[in-house]
């Protein structure tokens, strides 16, 4: 139920699809196990009934209704069919044909392209292999073609880019010389303006990334705020060269210009996979300023000896509706994950998810108590461009300083380095013993994701 | 980072803050490593060196006032189980409101757990919650406080190390098994304590109360303040202690309250008297009525017409105005003795229908016996169903299978569940929900069947508390 409620767009699809749950509103359901497949045929307005499938491994979905909601209620009502009396669904030999359908374009866009088939029915393997040979030479050319296409646009991109970035310089060097106090006050008009500039000149996720710089700074305090546009423009100026330096590096165009497809980055030898325990940490959406929402669902490596993190990271169009993927702060499950490459490999999409784990506790993580931050600065040693970086923090617990403010504050050493919580917490928090924390260091202020207590596990994202 | 590399750095910070070129300011190391660049080009340097700094060797300072709060207070009680926790949320978010909230909780702690405190918490003044949570209530009210909250026996020396919850939770307990002792507690203690906390202790009196205490309460007639000198009363009230004796003229309220009150005859052979509301003439009059029927006392009234509490009770015409019932029926819930509102109960239960909901107003006074009688009366005959929801002080978990099937609950339901009337579905997710805190774990797993195989969608949010009941097999 966890799982639909986060699948849900919004409430009053949930709410829509509760009252879909009756059996009646269902002439056909049906499941296939091995393929872990539920499907069905609700009665809509309309003639047909609309068909609804669901890949209850991964939570994949498909309904024939025009909705433009995803999951559309009908999909979350099959859902929820299926978790509460799953006894309604017949056990189905073969798949029915509009099944199979999705099943193949599903494959299609998800993995990578198959092999085509020897010895495909009617053909023997002399044939089958001059079909090949014949297309191979047919389409010799074409690819020739393709390819010198793709380099052009790539060397376009790469021009476009680079000349981005010199207007990005001299933008910066600009903001020094009118001085930060004025920046601070116009960031708004002023990164929009670049921002627009940028994606003109295909630097994309930089415009992006700058877009996003007011609302950093106005999350802070007005003093901090000089210093805060400080960090925030010295990254960019030291992402900008690293950029010039190495253009094809893959961590750095992803920063500057685009991000690869899921694909590429499945495809790329240079990925790394790790099969392990996950737990789902906490999650940070945000509605940025250029139409998009960006969902970060931030997860911890159950098995590995020192915090592992990573973070699987989903856009969309805001005007779309709330969406969810499939994870719900505090799920533990096994799977393999490939990480984008990058100097601090922190991104990553799941290739293979093969079940849920029942809870357990974080394991220990032997902390370094004198500095909270170690897994910080060795991120920004060979990455100082980057922003949030995951932390574990050691034994502590939640204060409060004469502003109302909430800190957090190592408790081994309650002289030491306390920091700043940027968002407002759960009064109830600051009764509680921490005994390990997980959360975002932004360089200013802590996000909290989750935490250990005395009370068990606590969501806190 | 050094101090010379410190100072530069605050330095050229303020120079970029006014705007400006910095790179005379900056430390020689610094300066090396930008010095061969153009002029804009230097300062991006020293700017993207300053980022670095800032943001690895810098970090906020602390307030040297960070303030931590005492540890939250673990309870007698276990946790509720992490599978349970989901059931618990969406009953909560379901409730509608503190009430509807509470009763979730109660409920929950009548199978002897407590909640998460990340899932809920009481608040500082709350007085309704189930007394495990007492040391959660002190913790929520005590900021700065040093106390624990103790778990030995209260007493007159470690008054003051126990905090409010906790000494009330105490009290109400010493009054159950010891009530002599408490009421001495109450008297030398209660004394120096502010009025406020004055009306909650002489309120714990109520449990246990006893001729014994007509001393003490007495006393309290010359109490600073007025709340207290009207619960006082109240209790001696429920005690058969009259008032202060009016002088029956237009100034004395029970005589004013008697004025808006007929005495009749009925019967054509053995003429017994009757008292109902009198036909009045205003709306200002009938509010002055209300007034006086929440400020006096059963027995002072049933005094003024010469007639014992039960005898007046008895005599009540219900029926003839609800509103007026209801006022009838809080007064004597607020003053009756215990004899008359057990009368008042039984008297009306045993004749049905409309009447026995006045009842319902009676229920913090009533033993569980009673109240159970009253709810499965009302099960049984069911054209009062939603009054249910009125009911108060009912304990959770005890409605068994039985008391649904025996009467016409249950096909009322169903037939409301299968039905097309929003009115009557809104209703029966109200009932649900009092079924869901009034259920067995058994009846409450039949209920979701019975209700889902009429139509009910499985997942339907008035499911939720029957759901977490079902789950909660007991303590």
């Amino acid at each position: 139920m966890k799982t639909i409620e986060a699948l849900a767009p919004d409430q009053a699809s949930l709410s829509s699809a509760s009252k879909l749950t009756k059996r009646s509103n269902w002439p056909r359901l049906e499941k296939n196990e091995q393929l872990a497949l539920i499907w069905g045929e609700c009665q809509g307005s309309g003639s047909n009934p609309y068909r609804v499938v669901v890949d209850t491994g991964d939570h994949g979905y498909k309904c024939t209704c025009p909705s433009r909601k995803f999951p559309c209620k009908h999909t979350l009502a099959l859902m929820w069919i299926a978790a509460t009396t799953p006894a309604s669904f017949t056990a189905a030999g073969s798949t029915p044909e509009w099944v199979n359908d999705w099943l193949g374009r599903r494959r299609k866009t998800t993995s990578q392209p198959a092999a085509p088939a020897t010895g495909a029915a009617g053909k023997s393997i002399g044939e089958a292999s001059r079909d090949d040979e014949t297309a191979a030479v047919e389409d010799a050319a074409a690819i020739e073609r393709r390819e010198a296409a793709q380099r052009k646009r790539a060397q376009d991109t790469r021009s476009s880019v680079s000349a981005a970035l010199d207007e990005l310089d001299q933008w910066i060097s600009d903001q020094l010389r009118l001085g930060l106090a004025g920046f601070v006050d116009n960031s708004s008009d002023r990164c929009r303006r670049i921002a627009a500039r940028l994606v003109d000149m295909k630097a994309t996720a930089l415009a992006g990334r700058i877009d996003e710089i007011p609302s950093r700074l106005m999350g802070l305090r007005s003093e901090e705020r000089p210093d805060a546009a400080i960090r925030e423009l010295g990254k960019l100026v030291l992402l900008a060269k690293a950029w010039r330096s190495t253009p094809d590096d893959a961590e750095l165009k992803r920063l500057v210009s685009t991000s690869e497809s899921r694909e590429q980055v499945l495809a790329n030898p240079e990925a790394i996979q790790v099969e392990s325990v996950w737990e789902v940490l906490g999650e940070k959406i945000e509605t940025r300023r250029d139409g998009l929402v960006s969902h970060a669902t931030w997860l911890l490596d159950l098995n590995s000896a020192s915090p592992r993190f990573a973070l699987l990271l989903d856009y969309f169009p805001a005007s779309a509706g709330r969406r969810s993927n499939a994870f719900t702060p505090g799920d533990r499950f096994d799977a393999r994950l490939v990480f984008y490459p990058a100097r601090q490999p922190l991104r990553a999409l799941v290739v293979e998810r093969k079940g849920d784990v029942s809870p357990r506790e974080w394991p220990d993580f032997g902390f370094d108590i004198a500095d909270p931050l170690p897994a910080h600065v060795a991120l920004q040693d060979t990455a100082p461009w980057l922003t949030d970086c995951p932390v574990m923090l050691p034994p502590g617990g939640i204060l409060l300083d004469d502003r109302g403010e909430a800190w957090w504050q190592s408790t081994d050493n309650p002289h030491g380095i306390a920091l700043p919580i940027a968002d407002t917490v759960n009064p109830t928090l600051l009764g509680l013993d921490l005994a390990a924390t997980a959360a975002l260091w932004s360089g200013s202020r802590l996000h909290l994701l989750a935490a250990q207590s005395g009370f068990g596990r606590l969501d806190l994202s | 980072m050094n101090e010379i590399e410190q100072t530069g750095l605050a330095t050229m910070r303020d120079c970029w803050i006014t705007g400006g070129t910095s790179f005379d300011l900056a430390p020689a190391a610094w300066k090396d490593i930008a010095a061969t660049a153009n002029p804009d080009e230097r300062e991006r340097r020293l700017l993207a060196i300053a980022a670095q700094a800032l943001e690895i060797a810098l970090r906020p300072a602390a307030p040297k006032t960070l303030k931590r709060r005492p540890p939250l207070p673990e309870l007698a009680l276990p946790m509720l189980p992490e599978r349970q926790r989901p059931l618990l949320r969406g009953a909560l978010k379901h409730a509608a409101d503190a009430r509807a909230k509470s009763r979730v909780v109660a409920l929950v702690a009548s199978r002897g757990f407590v909640l998460h405190p990340m899932d809920w918490m009481p608040a500082a003044s709350d007085q309704t919650s189930p007394d495990v949570y007492a040391p959660w209530i002190d913790w929520q009210a005590g900021v700065d406080g040093e106390k624990h909250t103790r778990r030995e026996q209260l007493t007159a020396q470690n008054w003051d190390d126990f905090y409010p919850a906790a000494r009330r939770t105490a009290l109400a307990d010493m009054r159950r098994a010891a009530p002599a002792v408490a009421r001495q507690l109450i008297e030398t203690k209660g004394s120096s304590e502010p009025a406020e906390i004055r009306l909650t202790l002489i309120a714990l009196m109520h449990f246990g109360l006893g001729p014994d205490d007509v001393p003490f309460l007495k006393g309290l007639s010359a109490d600073r303040s007025g709340k207290v000198r009207e619960l006082a009363g109240r209790l001696l009230a429920r005690l058969g202690q009259l008032g202060q004796p009016g002088d029956s003229g237009p100034e004395d309220p029970i005589a004013e309250l008697a004025a808006f009150i007929t005495e009749g005859k009925s019967g054509f052979i053995r003429r017994r008297t009757t008292y109902s509301p009198a036909t009045l003439k205003s709306p200002a009059q009938e509010r002055r009525r209300a007034e006086l029927f929440e400020t006096c006392n059963l027995v002072d009234l049933a005094a003024r017409f010469g007639v014992t509490e039960p005898d007046f009770i008895g005599a009540w015409q219900f029926g003839a105005h609800n509103n007026v019932d209801i006022l009838v029926a809080r007064m004597v819930a607020a003053s009756g003795s215990d004899a008359a509102v057990t009368h008042m109960a039984d008297t009306l239960v045993a004749e049905g229908g409309k009447p026995a909901l006045f009842v319902l107003h009676l229920m913090p006074r009533l033993d569980s016996r009673r109240q159970r009688v009253l709810i499965r009366l009302i099960l049984k005959d069911t054209q009062y169903l939603g009054a249910l929801s009125l009911a108060e002080g009912v304990e959770a978990g005890w409605l068994d299978w039985a008391d649904l099937t025996n009467g016409k609950t249950l096909p009322a339901l169903r037939a409301a569940v299968a039905g097309n009337d929003d009115v009557v579905k809104r209703g029966v997710d109200q009932l649900l929900e009092t079924l869901g805190f009034l259920a067995t774990a058994a009846t409450a797993e039949k209920l979701i069947g019975d209700v889902v195989a009429a139509g009910m969608a499985p997942a339907a949010p008035s499911l939720a508390l029957l759901r977490l009941n079902a789950s909660l097999a007991g303590p």
